[in-house]
Order: C-alpha cells, then sequence, then structure tokens
C-alpha cells in the first residue's frame, strides 16, 4: 500500500513539474528509477515499423486519423467484416454499467462506445422503471402512464465524456450523435472533450469506468496514459482496455489485405500500412498486462477474443 | 521492490529490435536510407497485393469513374510486360533513348508558361497551352508512380501519363467522355498497356447509344488507324519541339485530321 501512494505522489511532483514540451528529457516512470541509458533511447520510439523522434509521433499520428476519420467507420467494417461491432458489444456486456456509471471513453472519437453505452444504460433504466413500477401495486392506469412519460433523466445519472486528441474524429463522432438524434435522450449525459491521453484534463477521482478502444496503441507514452487512466478514476472505478493484440498466424495475409482495402476504398495506402504495423509493434497481452499493473492497478486479466485478434484487458483502481 | 526491478528491466526487453517483421509482411523500410525505397514514393508490394490492387482498382474504377487514382493504381499494377516493352522501344530509338537517359518531366514547375505562350500560333507549345486552358486541366494532376518494382519502368509510366494531354493534343480531342474514349484506344493500340486495353473497352459502358454510334462507326476506327500508322508516341522529346507546327508534328506521325462528328449534348 505504502508504494502506491508514494508511487502516486511522486508522479504527481513529477507532472506538477512538467513544463510544456519538457517530456522526454525528464526521467519518468515509478520514484524516477530509470537506467540512465535510457534517456537516449527515450526520445526515439516507433511508427509502425518506422523510427521517428517522440515528438514527431504524436504529429504523425495526428495526420493518420485526420486523413482517415472521414472513412473510419467504413474501413473498420471492411476490415473486420463488421466483427468489430461485436468486439465493442462485448466490451460493454463486460463493462455492465448500471444507470448512474460515469464512463470516460478516451480515443473514443467517433463514438461506438459512447453509444454503444448510453444505450445499454438506457435499457437498464427503463428494466429499472419496470420493475419499480411492478412492485408498486394498486396503480391507476394514469398513474402509470404519467410515471413513463415523466422522464427527467432518461439515463437514470450516468454520463459519457468522449476524450479525443483528434478534433476531425470528434467533429465525425458529433456528427454520428446528431443524426442519431435524440432517441434515448442521447442529448443528455454525452460530452466530447478534445484531449490527449497522457495529459487528460480532467480532475482527480471523477470516473467510474475508463474505456480505451483501439486506442491506446497510437500513444506515444503508454506507460503515461496508464498512469493517468490510474488518476482520474475513483477508487473502486475500471479500466477496459480493447486493443489489437499479437496472434501467431492466420492473419498473415489480412495484414496484407488491410493495406490494399484502404487505397482502393478511401485513397490511402499509408494509413493502413500504419495500421497493420502498429499492431505489430504492439506488446503481448502478457506484457501489456504488466504495465496496467505498474500503472497501479489491480486484478488486472486479460480475454482474448476471436482467437487472439483482440483482447479487453481490464483492471481496478483500489 | 519487484515491481520495480520489473519497470525498469522492461524497456530493456522491448528494445530487443522492432516486433517480429515477417517476411510476409511488405517492408515499408526505414526512413533513412531506404532499403527497398527504389524511387520516392516507392511502396513496395508483394504478389499477392499487386493482384488485390488490380482486381479491385479495375472494380472501383468502373463503380466511381472519377476515381483517376485507381485507373493510375490499375495502370501500374497490371503493366509490367508491356512497359519492358516500351522501355525496349524507347532504348532502340535515338530520341527515345536520350528521354530515358535525361529523364525529363512536364509538369507546371518545369514548363516555361511564357516562353510557350510567345510562340507563333499553331505551333506545339501554343497548342499544348492553349489546350491546357480551354479544357480547364493542369499537367500537375498526374499521380506518382507508387507501385511499379523498377525505376525505369517507374519513369517510363510517369512519362506516358504526362504526355497524356500532349496526345489529347495532338489527336485534337477535348477531355469529354468521348474524347478520352478515343485517346485511350490510341494509347492502347500504341502501348499495349493492359489498363489502357480494359479502359478501352469498358469505357464506352455509359455512354448513350447515338455516342455509341458515332463512337463505333467513325471515331474508333480513326483512333486504330493512326495508333498503328504513328511510330511510338513515347519517342517524342516534347519539350524540344515546342516551336515545331503542329501541323508538321501530325504530318511526321501520320496523324490525319479527326473526324467532324457533332453530337447532341457533347462539345
Amino acid at each position: 500500500m505504502a508504494t502506491h501512494r508514494s508511487r502516486a505522489l511522486w508522479s504527481r511532483v513529477m507532472r506538477s513539474c512538467r513544463l510544456p514540451g519538457f517530456r522526454s528529457s525528464w526521467p519518468r516512470g515509478p520514484l524516477g528509477a530509470r537506467h540512465v541509458s535510457q534517456e537516449k533511447q527515450a526520445t526515439e520510439t516507433h511508427f509502425g515499423f518506422e523510427t521517428v523522434s517522440e515528438e514527431e509521433k504524436g504529429g504523425k499520428v495526428y495526420h493518420v486519423f485526420e486523413s482517415v476519420a472521414k472513412k473510419y467507420d467504413v474501413m473498420n467494417d471492411m476490415m473486420s467484416f463488421g466483427i468489430h461491432r461485436i468486439w465493442k458489444d462485448l466490451l460493454l456486456s463486460k463493462m455492465h454499467p448500471f444507470p448512474g456509471t460515469q464512463l470516460l471513453d478516451v480515443a473514443g472519437g467517433t463514438g461506438d462506445i459512447a453509444f454503444r453505452f448510453l444505450n445499454y444504460v438506457h435499457e437498464q433504466h427503463k428494466g429499472k422503471q419496470k420493475r419499480q413500477l411492478r412492485a408498486q401495486q394498486n396503480l391507476s392506469w394514469e398513474e402509470i402512464a404519467k410515471k413513463y412519460q415523466s422522464e427527467e433523466d432518461p439515463l437514470g445519472g450516468s454520463r459519457v465524456v468522449v476524450c479525443d486528441i483528434n478534433k476531425e474524429m470528434l467533429k465525425i463522432g458529433k456528427q454520428k450523435a446528431r443524426a442519431q438524434g435524440h432517441k434515448a435522450g442521447k442529448s443528455y449525459g454525452l460530452a466530447w472533450v478534445l484531449g490527449d491521453a497522457e495529459e487528460l484534463p480532467f480532475d482527480d477521482d471523477k470516473f467510474d469506468v475508463y474505456t480505451i478502444a483501439f486506442g491506446i496503441r497510437n500513444v506515444t507514452h503508454i506507460d503515461q496514459a496508464l498512469q493517468e487512466a490510474h488518476r482520474v478514476l475513483k477508487p473502486g472505478g475500471r479500466f477496459l482496455c480493447l486493443e489489437f493484440s499479437q496472434v501467431n498466424n492466420p492473419l498473415i495475409s489480412s495484414f496484407q489485405v488491410i493495406p490494399v482495402l484502404g487505397e482502393v476504398i478511401a485513397g490511402d495506402w499509408k494509413s493502413y500500412q500504419y495500421l497493420v504495423e502498429s499492431i505489430r509493434q504492439f506488446p503481448s497481452q502478457e506484457e501489456f498486462k504488466e504495465m496496467i499493473e505498474d500503472a497501479g492497478f489491480e486484478k488486472v486479466t486479460y480475454e482474448s477474443l476471436t482467437s487472439g485478434i483482440v483482447a479487453i484487458h481490464s483492471g481496478f483502481k483500489l | 521492490m519487484g515491481t520495480l526491478l520489473r519497470s525498469a528491466l522492461r524497456p530493456l526487453r522491448r528494445l530487443g529490435g522492432l516486433r517480429g517483421q515477417a517476411a510476409d509482411v511488405p517492408l515499408r523500410g526505414v526512413r533513412h536510407g531506404a532499403a527497398g525505397l527504389l524511387y520516392p514514393g516507392h511502396i513496395p508490394t508483394s504478389p499477392l497485393q499487386k493482384a488485390l490492387l488490380a482486381a479491385g482498382s479495375a472494380g472501383m474504377a468502373l463503380y466511381n469513374p472519377y476515381r483517376h487514382d485507381m485507373v493510375a493504381v490499375l495502370g501500374e499494377t497490371t503493366g509490367l510486360r508491356a512497359l519492358k516493352v516500351l522501355r525496349d522501344q524507347m532504348r532502340k530509338d535515338p530520341e527515345g533513348a536520350e528521354i530515358l537517359q535525361k529523364r525529363p518531366r512536364i509538369s507546371l514547375s518545369t514548363l516555361d508558361l511564357d516562353k510557350l505562350r510567345s510562340l507563333p500560333e499553331g505551333s506545339l507549345g501554343q497548342e499544348y497551352l492553349c489546350f491546357l486552358d480551354v479544357n480547364r486541366v493542369s499537367p500537375d494532376t498526374r499521380a506518382p508512380t507508387r507501385f511499379v518494382d523498377d525505376e525505369e519502368l517507374a519513369y517510363v509510366i510517369q512519362r506516358y501519363r504526362e504526355i497524356h494531354d500532349m496526345l489529347h493534343t495532338l489527336l485534337g480531342m477535348p477531355t469529354n467522355i468521348l474524347g478520352e474514349i478515343v485517346v485511350k484506344w490510341f494509347e492502347a493500340v500504341q502501348t499495349g498497356l493492359p489498363m489502357c486495353i480494359l479502359g478501352a473497352l469498358f469505357g464506352p459502358i455509359r455512354l448513350s447509344a447515338q455516342s455509341l454510334q458515332v463512337l463505333v462507326s467513325e471515331l474508333i476506327p480513326w483512333a486504330i488507324q493512326n495508333g498503328r500508322r504513328a511510330p511510338c508516341v513515347l519517342n517524342l522529346y516534347y519539350e524540344r519541339r515546342w516551336e515545331q507546327p503542329l501541323r508538321a508534328l501530325r504530318e511526321e506521325l501520320g496523324i490525319t485530321d479527326p473526324p467532324t462528328v457533332h453530337v447532341r449534348g457533347l462539345a
């Protein structure tokens, strides 16, 4: 326990000392104890199979998502044959939110997780209302109708904040929200925030659940993003990450096909080449689990889906 | 204590080289000192990817004719043999060999527009500029080559794309759909590129019956005839021939005047 608190305190101190642009030279990590030889390597990172400086990676990733934003959903359907919808549904059922849950969806640009969350919670809320009504006996028809009509908050207090670093992706998400209209009171409880996963613009201990779906491999400093996740979650809060993971064999040909699809459908080879390479570069399930544990999460587990193509990692802040 | 040690060791573990670059995943090459990149913009592709690109781009070009980039991709992925033949032809011709050596490019930055405008009327340069103005096109809209795995052949196909507007000028064809199809037929006969042949055969699919009739009865035979008669148009060093009167150039190549046709609804 003591180590946890001192770790959190130290990272707080680190963060407050951080000046804009100061990042790469300040020794990071628990108790600042990194090998000195790490310093030189720390300024270079990978962008797919390319080696780039850390400052460059952020910009390059931004450009990738800026150019794919409009066709993001179409390409997801093409590349996964629509299975990505099932993966996201599974994430929601694992999350099992109830009315009142505060969700932060990071790198959630086009809003897939957020919309699913809202629908899920709305269904839960309706179910709860029905059960309440059934429990009350001897109500007249008028009273029952009135209960159904008075929808002060169709979500029962739940709220989701979608945070993304990329304006284009947020724009698409907002358009989708508008197109889906005020179904299930979507104007309630949905906020769109421009922010960086490594430096979230939120206070400590604010959210019940933190999700990041297919976003964390694009972050330059994954450990920082994990620490931020730990910071903004309430005690008892849950961290959920849905990400591509290492698969040994069957997808080899799909890694060849994806950039071709990107070129034919979206006229953009390079972004989808980056996508398949970044999947290859991401740590394995076990390694990522250790990284999550390092950030202070406990009871960290992972579940591989579709024979290891994606994995859902889950951890708790206790 | 254990976690401290683990976290210190982890970056070392991750530094153990880039993750499994399996032989099947196409190499993108490192930024500095291209490994596998033969020319700027080159994207190395495996045979499977080329096949998929060819099929996909053909389908997409038919589905959405405004996707010119798909036509370009189709040309690059299917044209290997034809490009080799073209390149050998160019090597044998003195002017063509010079082009292969000097590698001239046609773009707004390499063209001296003022000089071209000052040329006498009827010259190639004047007519070319006139064509660009009237049809509101620019030589800069040609996509750079990406999927050809030989640097010289990449230049050949780039040159072929850049002289496309020259061919319009030579043949006197506008840039509407009929004109483009006629030029495609000419190019198909001249170069033998599968993309040109496919374009020539499938281009007329969306035409009206009247245009189709005119096309088949007059324009296509004229294009084929001239295509066979003329020497390889890739062998012409156009940049040296700006002053040459267009008429004289046409005579040199054996290109007759285009048939005058009037189709309702088309210029």
